[in-house]
C-alpha cells in the first residue's frame, strides 16, 4: 500500500516536471513576447539534450570525451541529408541520426574504448575534429563549408511544428525524452555499475562487470542522444555548417556539465540553460558579455569545484522527490 | 618516380621543419607543465598569443631589433603563466585531502579553470584589439627571400630554426644542469618525495609555469612575424597540434614531444603535395588517434602501469 502511495506522488512530480516544460515556460516565452524567446530556449533545449547525454559518459562513466560536438553533427548531417536529398520526415529523419551517431560512436569506441584516462580524453579530441574536416572537406557529400540550406521544418503526422513554438514543442519533447532515458539509466543499479566504472574500473571487473562493453553501451547511447540533438538543431535551424560541430562546442557542453556538477543530471539541465541562457541575457553589455561568461565559469568552478549541483545532493534530491535510485520497496540486484 | 625528390619537396620538408619547430616550442611548454601538475592547461594558446601580441605592441612603440623583441614577448609571457598559475592553478590545489584528490568532478574542475581564464583572456584580446587581423610594420616580418641553389628561404626560416634551437638546448642546460631544473625534475617525478626532501613544490611550479610560458610565447611572436598574422584567435590550432605532439610523444617527454612536433610539421607540409590543403589536418588528428591506439604510450613514453 505504502508503496502504491509512493508511486502515485511520484507520478504526480513526474507530470508536474512535464507541465512546467510543456506548459508554464512557454506560456512564459509567449509573455516575454516574439520568436526571439523561443529560439534561445529551442537552443538552450538542444543543449540540455546534448549536456544530459554527455554526462552519462564523462559524469558517471568517468570517461572524459572532449569530442561530443562531433557526434552532434553526424545527427544533424544525417538528419539534413535524408530530409534533403531523400525527403524524409522528421519522425524518420530523428531515429536516423541517432542511429548514425551511435553508429559512428561504437565504432569509435570499439579499438578506443581500452585506454584510460586522459588517454581516451585525446583520442575523442582527435576523433571530434576528424569529423569535423571531414564535414568540411567532403563537398560532394556535405557540401563542404557551404553548409546544408533549406532543410525542411518539422512536421509530425500531418501536424506543422514549422514555427518557432511548434520547433520549442519538438526540442522540448526530444529533450525529456533524452533526460527520461538517461535518469533511468544512471538511477539504477546500471547506473552504480557505470559509477563503479568511474571509481576503478579494475576494481569493478574484479567483482564481475565487463567494463569495455559497459563504457561501449554507455558511450553509444551518449552518442545516440546526442545525434537525436542534431536532428532536432538540423530542422529547426534549417541552415547547417560545419562551423557548429567544432572543439569549441565540444568543450562548451563540458563546461556545462562541470559548472552544473559531474554526474548530476539536474546539474547538467541547470549548466546547460546557464550558459546558453546566460550570453543573451547578457546581450546590453555587448562586448562584455563572452568576458563575463568565462568570469562566470572561472568564479563558478574556483568556488563550487564540485558544481552548483553537485552529484550527491542531485542524487538524495531524485531519491526523496522522485522515487528513483534505490527505494526500500524493490527487490532488486543486478541484472 | 624521377621528380620526387625535387626541389619543391625539399623545399616543404624545410617548410614542415620550421612549422614542427614551432609546435615543438608551444609542445615543450604542455609537457612541462603536464608532466609536473598531471593537468592539460588549456590557456597555453593564449599565452602564445600573447605573446605575440606583447611583441607586435614593442615593434609599433619602438621599433627595436628582433633579438629585444623576442625577450621582450618571453618576459611578458613567463610573466603571464605566473599569473596564470596563481589565477587557474592554484586556487583549486587548496583541496589536497585525498576525497577530492581522487573525485573525478575536482580535475575536470582544474581542466577546466584554466579554460574560463584562457576565454576571458581572449575575448579581452577582441576587445581591445578587434577580432581582425592586425597591421604589422613591414619592415619587421621575417619574411625577406634568401635564395639558396633552387631553394627560397625566408630569413623567417633561419630565425626559427636558430631561435628554436637556442631555446632547446638552454632548456636542455637548465633543466640537466641547474638547481631549478633538478627540482622540476624532482616534482614531476614525484611531488610528495619532492616535497620530503625539502623542495618548495609551489615554488618549482611557479617555475615551470614561467618557462613553459615563455617558451610558448616566443614561438607566438616569432609565427606571427613570419606569417604576417596577428589575431587574438591564433592560438588555437597551433594549441591543439602541439598538443596532439605531446600525447604522441608519451605525455612527459620532451624529447619525444620534440621529435613528434617534427613529425608531425613535416608530414603536414608534404602532405599538401597529395591532398587538397582541407585535409591536411586530417594527418595530425589521423597520427594522433592511430600513436593511440597502437602505441599507447606514445612513441616515446616512459612504461606507465596502463594507459
Amino acid at each position: 500500500m505504502v508503496a502504491n502511495a509512493s508511486r502515485v506522488s511520484v507520478a504526480a512530480r513526474w507530470l508536474g516536471l512535464a507541465a512546467l516544460l510543456f506548459g508554464l515556460i512557454p506560456a512564459l516565452l509567449a509573455a516575454i513576447g516574439g520568436g526571439y524567446p523561443f529560439q534561445v530556449a529551442i537552443t538552450a533545449l538542444i543543449f540540455v539534450t546534448l549536456a544530459v547525454s554527455l554526462n552519462l559518459v564523462t559524469g558517471t562513466a568517468g570517461l572524459l570525451s572532449l569530442g561530443h560536438a562531433g557526434f552532434f553533427g553526424v545527427g544533424a548531417y544525417a538528419a539534413a541529408l535524408a530530409s534533403t536529398k531523400l525527403g524524409w520526415p522528421f519522425p524518420l529523419t530523428l531515429p536516423l541520426a541517432a542511429v548514425a551517431a551511435a553508429v559512428v560512436g561504437v565504432l569509435v569506441a570499439l579499438p578506443t574504448m581500452r585506454l584510460i584516462s586522459i588517454y581516451f580524453a585525446v583520442a575523442t579530441l582527435g576523433i571530434g575534429e576528424m569529423i569535423h574536416v571531414a564535414l568540411l572537406n567532403w563537398v560532394s557529400f556535405t557540401r563542404g563549408p557551404m553548409g546544408i540550406r533549406a532543410i525542411p521544418p518539422i512536421e509530425v503526422l500531418g501536424l506543422d511544428l514549422s514555427g518557432v513554438v511548434g520547433g520549442y514543442y519538438a526540442a522540448a519533447a526530444v529533450a525529456a525524452a533524452g533526460i527520461f532515458a538517461v535518469h533511468r539509466l544512471t538511477h539504477s543499479y546500471y547506473g552504480n555499475a557505470l559509477r563503479s566504472l568511474r571509481e576503478d574500473d579494475q576494481c569493478a571487473a574484479a567483482m564481475g562487470l565487463n567494463p569495455v562493453r559497459l563504457k561501449i553501451e554507455a558511450f553509444g547511447v551518449s552518442c545516440a542522444i546526442a545525434g537525436a540533438a542534431g536532428a532536432v538543431y538540423a530542422h529547426t535551424a534549417s541552415f547547417i555548417s560545419p562551423d557548429s560541430f567544432r572543439f569549441e562546442e565540444s568543450i562548451l557542453i563540458l563546461a556545462m556539465i562541470v559548472v552544473g556538477g559531474l554526474g548530476s543530471l539536474p546539474g547538467a539541465v541547470v549548466g546547460a540553460v546557464l550558459l546558453i541562457v546566460l550570453p543573451e541575457a547578457l546581450r546590453g553589455i555587448g562586448d562584455f558579455r563572452m568576458i563575463a561568461v568565462g568570469v562566470f565559469m572561472f568564479l563558478s568552478i574556483l568556488f563550487q569545484p564540485k558544481g552548483l549541483l553537485g552529484e550527491a545532493s542531485a542524487i538524495a534530491l531524485f531519491r526523496r522527490q522522485l522515487g528513483a535510485a534505490w527505494r526500500g520497496d524493490i527487490q532488486a540486484g543486478w541484472k | 618516380m624521377p621528380d620526387f625528390f625535387d626541389a619543391y619537396f625539399a623545399q616543404q620538408i624545410i617548410n614542415g621543419l620550421s612549422l614542427g619547430l614551432v609546435y615543438a616550442l608551444v609542445a615543450i611548454g604542455f609537457t612541462l607543465i603536464f608532466g609536473i601538475l598531471n593537468v592539460v592547461n588549456f590557456a597555453h594558446g593564449e599565452i602564445y598569443t600573447v605573446g605575440a601580441f606583447a611583441g607586435l605592441l614593442l615593434i609599433v612603440g619602438a621599433a627595436p631589433p628582433l633579438l629585444a623583441v623576442v625577450l621582450f614577448a618571453m618576459a611578458v609571457g613567463a610573466a603571464a603563466g605566473v599569473g596564470l598559475e596563481r589565477l587557474a592553478f592554484r586556487p583549486i590545489r587548496r583541496f589536497s585531502d585525498e576525497a577530492s584528490l581522487k573525485s573525478r568532478a575536482m580535475r575536470e574542475a582544474t581542466l577546466l579553470s584554466s579554460l574560463a581564464v584562457s576565454i576571458v583572456t581572449r575575448e579581452l584580446m577582441v576587445h581591445f584589439f578587434s577580432g581582425e587581423m592586425q597591421v604589422i610594420p613591414q619592415a619587421a616580418l621575417l619574411q625577406e627571400v634568401i635564395a639558396v641553389g633552387p631553394l627560397t628561404l625566408t630569413n623567417g626560416n633561419l630565425f626559427i630554426f636558430g631561435a628554436s634551437v637556442v631555446m632547446l638546448g638552454g632548456l636542455q642546460f637548465m633543466l640537466y644542469r641547474t638547481r631549478v631544473g633538478l627540482s622540476i625534475r624532482a616534482v614531476s617525478n614525484n611531488v610528495l618525495g619532492a616535497r620530503h626532501v625539502g623542495i618548495d613544490t609551489n615554488r618549482t611550479i611557479v617555475a615551470t609555469f614561467a618557462i613553459g610560458s615563455a617558451l610558448g610565447a616566443a614561438a607566438g611572436i616569432l609565427v606571427g612575424l613570419y606569417n604576417g598574422n596577428i589575431f587574438p584567435y591564433m592560438g588555437f590550432a597551433p594549441g591543439v597540434k602541439a598538443f596532439v605532439a605531446m600525447v604522441m610523444g608519451g605525455l612527459s617527454s620532451i624529447p619525444g614531444a620534440v621529435i613528434s612536433a617534427l613529425l608531425l610539421g613535416v608530414s603536414e607540409s608534404v602532405a599538401t603535395d597529395f591532398i587538397s590543403a582541407g585535409w591536411k589536418d586530417m594527418i595530425a588528428y589521423g597520427l594522433l588517434v592511430v600513436t593511440l591506439i597502437f602505441f599507447p604510450q606514445g612513441l616515446f613514453g616512459h612504461g606507465r602501469e596502463r594507459v
